[in-house]
């Protein structure tokens, strides 16, 4: 039996075998391909290598080859170098840049955010500091930006990742659709503060019985939170939070503090006047497609420059705002998207010089911002762009993440000087004194994640007016029981030591 | 006589109302996808939406030829892997089966082992894509769901000593069949239920399967159907949560985003709802034969 045995064995040997070869084979091998010269000085660009960049995506991509093929022709002339293109839908983003960090594949530039792990990447060692090759390869990106916010993502002392250029700051206010503003001639200059907002609810509730006065936009951005965010800089997830007009770098429990009371006071004032949706906490429309449908009259929300302009179209009509706060810098905006170059990548030198190409090459931003012009996108006269007519979308790509937004193209509906009014409105912004810091969770994690299950218990009620303030009480003990102060003495442990570094 | 109609209709009536019970979220997601994206946002999902629309296939339609590439991949990795699966798993288990195979004992603990403890998903990664190159590649679609069935080979190896006699194989054998010819033409022609249940299962598996795409693939030509509608929601979602500048946020306000949740879900499962009846009557027979006596 044993002989006949062998014979079978051996078939399922073969097989086996063979189908291990083939899959060795199979391989795309795409991780060797573009190994270069780490050690020699890329900046004698002898070698043309090709760069990879991971980006986060969420639109259409049908047409990348074509874009990267452009791009890559601009760079092979000025820096010896093509660029290949990854983008990573937001549903595998997690998974994938971790993965892609653990293994040992080439990946030349990557977004980074604060949101995303960037303080556990770079205590992992799998981002390389840049302050030299800033200094020797990118000496045009400093100029593009305010100098706090350039600084703004140190992590001991040293650049790990440099912010696009977008809105750093934030002011808040209320959205409201513009034809029942002028309707019932809603005076938007004397509205002066987020109090004087219940006249206009009223209004609205008396004489359009089928529309909600107020909704929010999503569940993280609460009608309370709006109204205390000019004043609470939450530090990450708002577990230890700092005041920011105190400035004392003094982490407290912000659900304590008499900005949070003030704020869900107000918001539950609304609610039980029935001038908030009723299932304002739990439902999963969004405030753009509950005002595109009628069902709405306006959202509290952050805004920045352009803004009325920008969520006319989501909204599908026009919008007017009423801005309540001065321009917000919070500590995460600086960090809140950046590029860095990770460990991973085999030419460190070419990937600055890249990223410097990002910058202030005004033709690469416009490739990879908009596309190729007559196909993606046309000019108008007075220089914005727009859609060539009756044509399919074929690339989409979220400028905000990555390079100097200011050099793109900008659309049609957005005023042409949007680049400049937004300097203005960063520069003129109050800065978080704890800008650039990130909080590393792992030495609390079970803190952390218990007090996030009180959290979600009890924040999006609170926030948005359904329950009632009294319950503030027991939220803050359950709170203190899930080791909320652990958390705070922590965090403030690590925002001392963050200070103590920055200060040299 | 009588009183034994009456419990048949009674038993009818019962299980007419639990399959309308399940039918019925089908219903609603199908009627969901032909609703105006307004209406669902004002009135909510009916089954007998105020307007009906096709904007949501009419969105997808825009993105065909995506669409069909995607399905040509999932069809293909199933198809194949479903295969080699079957033949991978039944080649394992009749050795197994077999008392008179030697350290047959260590090598079901082996399988076994698979069941319970894996290396987590760091080390695969990093095995699937520096020692064998698989990123980006059909073979990372299919090699992992050919690797991780023990708990197949285990059903398959029930069935092939519980069902299988002996001395059929003995007889064969003395008739002077070799060891493979009693396997293809004796052993599988006998296993058709247990074959056909397991086949189903991993069609199922790897028609539904997204997360192996979500790993390995970074190449949007080889996304699979369920990979590509996963993404494409999760995509919709965060535009819809986050107010994006440029013309993101004008391209996201044209998409009917709820509508276009359920049409994802119809052309999600439409295929192996049409496949299923076929398998089922094998289905429930190698499940419980591989069960029960096993």
């Amino acid at each position: 039996m044993n002989k006949h045995f062998g014979k079978f064995g051996w078939g399922t040997g073969a097989i086996l075998a063979l189908s291990l070869a083939l899959s060795a084979c199979g391989g795309s091998n795409g991780s060797n391909a573009s190994a270069g010269t780490a050690g020699a000085a890329g900046s004698s660009a002898s070698k043309p290598v090709e760069l990879t960049m991971a980006y986060m995506n969420f639109g259409t991509t049908t047409d990348l080859q074509a874009v990267q093929d452009e791009i890559s022709k601009i760079t092979k002339e000025k820096i010896n170098a093509t660029v290949k293109l990854m983008p990573i839908d937001v549903a595998a983003w997690q998974q994938q840049v971790n993965l892609l960090l653990a293994g040992n594949e080439n990946l030349d530039l990557l977004v980074t955010s604060s949101f995303y792990n960037y303080s556990s990447q770079v205590a992992k060692n799998q981002l390389i500091p840049l302050d030299d090759l800033l200094a020797q390869y990118g000496t045009g990106i400093k100029d593009t930006m305010n100098e706090k916010i350039y600084n703004g993502t140190k992590i001991d002392g040293k650049i790990y990742g440099v912010p696009s250029v977008r809105d750093t700051a934030a002011d808040y206010g209320m959205l409201m659709r513009k034809d029942l503003v002028d309707k019932y001639g809603i005076d938007l200059n004397s509205l002066q503060s987020f109090e004087d907002l219940g006249s206009v609810f009223q209004t609205i509730k008396d004489k359009e019985p089928g529309i909600i006065p107020l909704v929010q936009n999503t569940t993280s951005q609460t009608v309370a939170s709006i109204m205390y965010n000019k004043d609470i800089d939450l530090l990450g997830d708002g577990l230890g939070a700092m005041l920011i007009n105190k400035n004392d770098l003094k982490v407290v429990n912000m659900f304590d503090t008499r900005e949070y009371k003030d704020a869900i006071a107000q918001a539950r004032k609304w609610y039980e006047t029935g001038y908030i949706m009723q299932d304002a906490a739990t439902t999963q429309e969004s405030g753009n497609s509950l005002v595109k449908a009628g069902k709405a009259f306006g959202y509290l929300s952050n805004m920045k420059p352009g803004f009325e302009q920008q969520d006319s179209k989501a909204d599908g009509r026009e919008m007017v705002a009423a801005r309540f706060t001065q321009p917000v810098t919070q500590s995460t905006s600086a960090n809140g998207f950046m590029l860095s170059i990770p460990r991973n990548s085999r030419n460190p030198e070419r990937a600055m010089q890249l990223m410097n190409l990002l910058y202030t090459d005004k033709d690469i931003v416009n490739l990879l911002d908009n596309g190729i012009e007559g196909k993606h996108y046309v000019k108008n006269a007075d220089g914005t762009i727009k859609m060539p007519d009756g044509a399919a979308q074929g690339y989409l790509f979220n400028q905000w993440e990555v390079g100097n937004n200011a050099l793109a193209g900008v659309w049609e509906g957005t005023p042409a000087d949007i680049w400049e009014q937004m300097k203005k409105f960063n520069d003129s912004a109050i800065f978080s004194k704890a800008l650039g810091f990130t909080f590393d969770a792992s030495p609390v994690k079970t803190e952390v994640a218990a007090a996030t299950n009180v959290l979600n218990q009890y924040k999006v009620g609170l926030e948005s007016g359904t329950l009632d303030p009294a319950l503030l009480t027991e939220f803050n003990g359950k709170m203190k029981a899930a080791g909320l102060d652990r958390i705070i003495a922590e965090k403030q442990k690590q925002l001392d030591a963050w200070a103590a570094a920055n200060a040299q | 006589m009588k009183n034994n109609q009456m419990n048949q209709t009674a038993v009818h009536i019962l299980l007419i109302l639990l399959s309308a019970a399940c039918l019925f979220p089908f219903l609603l997601l199908f009627m969901a996808s032909f609703t105006d994206e307004q209406s669902i946002v004002k009135d909510g999902y009916t089954l007998f939406p105020s307007r009906l629309s096709f904007a949501a296939y009419d969105y997808l339609w825009n993105q065909a030829s995506t669409m069909t590439r995607a399905y040509g991949i999932t069809i293909f990795i199933t198809a194949v892997g479903t295969f080699v699966g079957l033949l991978i798993s039944s080649l394992l288990a009749y050795p197994l089966s077999r008392k008179d195979m030697p350290v047959r004992g260590f090598l079901a603990f082996v399988v076994f082992f698979t069941l319970l403890f894996n290396g987590g998903l760091v080390p695969t990664y990093l095995v699937y894509t520096e020692l064998f190159h698989m990123k980006n590649s059909l073979l990372a679609l299919i090699v992992p769901g050919l690797l991780t069935n023990g708990f197949f080979v285990l059903l398959i190896r029930s069935f092939f000593s519980t069902s299988i006699p002996v001395p059929i194989i003995e007889s064969a054998y003395i008739d002077g069949a070799s060891e493979f010819k009693i396997f293809y033409r004796i052993v599988l022609p006998l296993s058709l239920p247990i074959l056909a249940t397991i086949g189903l299962m991993l069609t199922i598996s790897y028609w539904n399967d997204w997360f192996n795409g979500l790993i390995y693939i970074t190449e949007p030509k080889l996304f699979s159907i369920q990979n590509l509608l996963n993404r494409m929601l999760s995509n919709i979602q965060f535009l819809q949560q986050n107010s994006l500048g440029g013309n993101a946020s004008a391209a996201a306000a044209t998409i009917p985003m709820n509508s276009v949740r359920m049409a994802m879900a119809v052309i999600g499962i439409v295929p192996i709802v049409c496949i299923y009846p076929f398998f089922q009557k094998y289905f429930v027979k190698g499940l419980t034969i591989g069960a029960v006596k096993g």
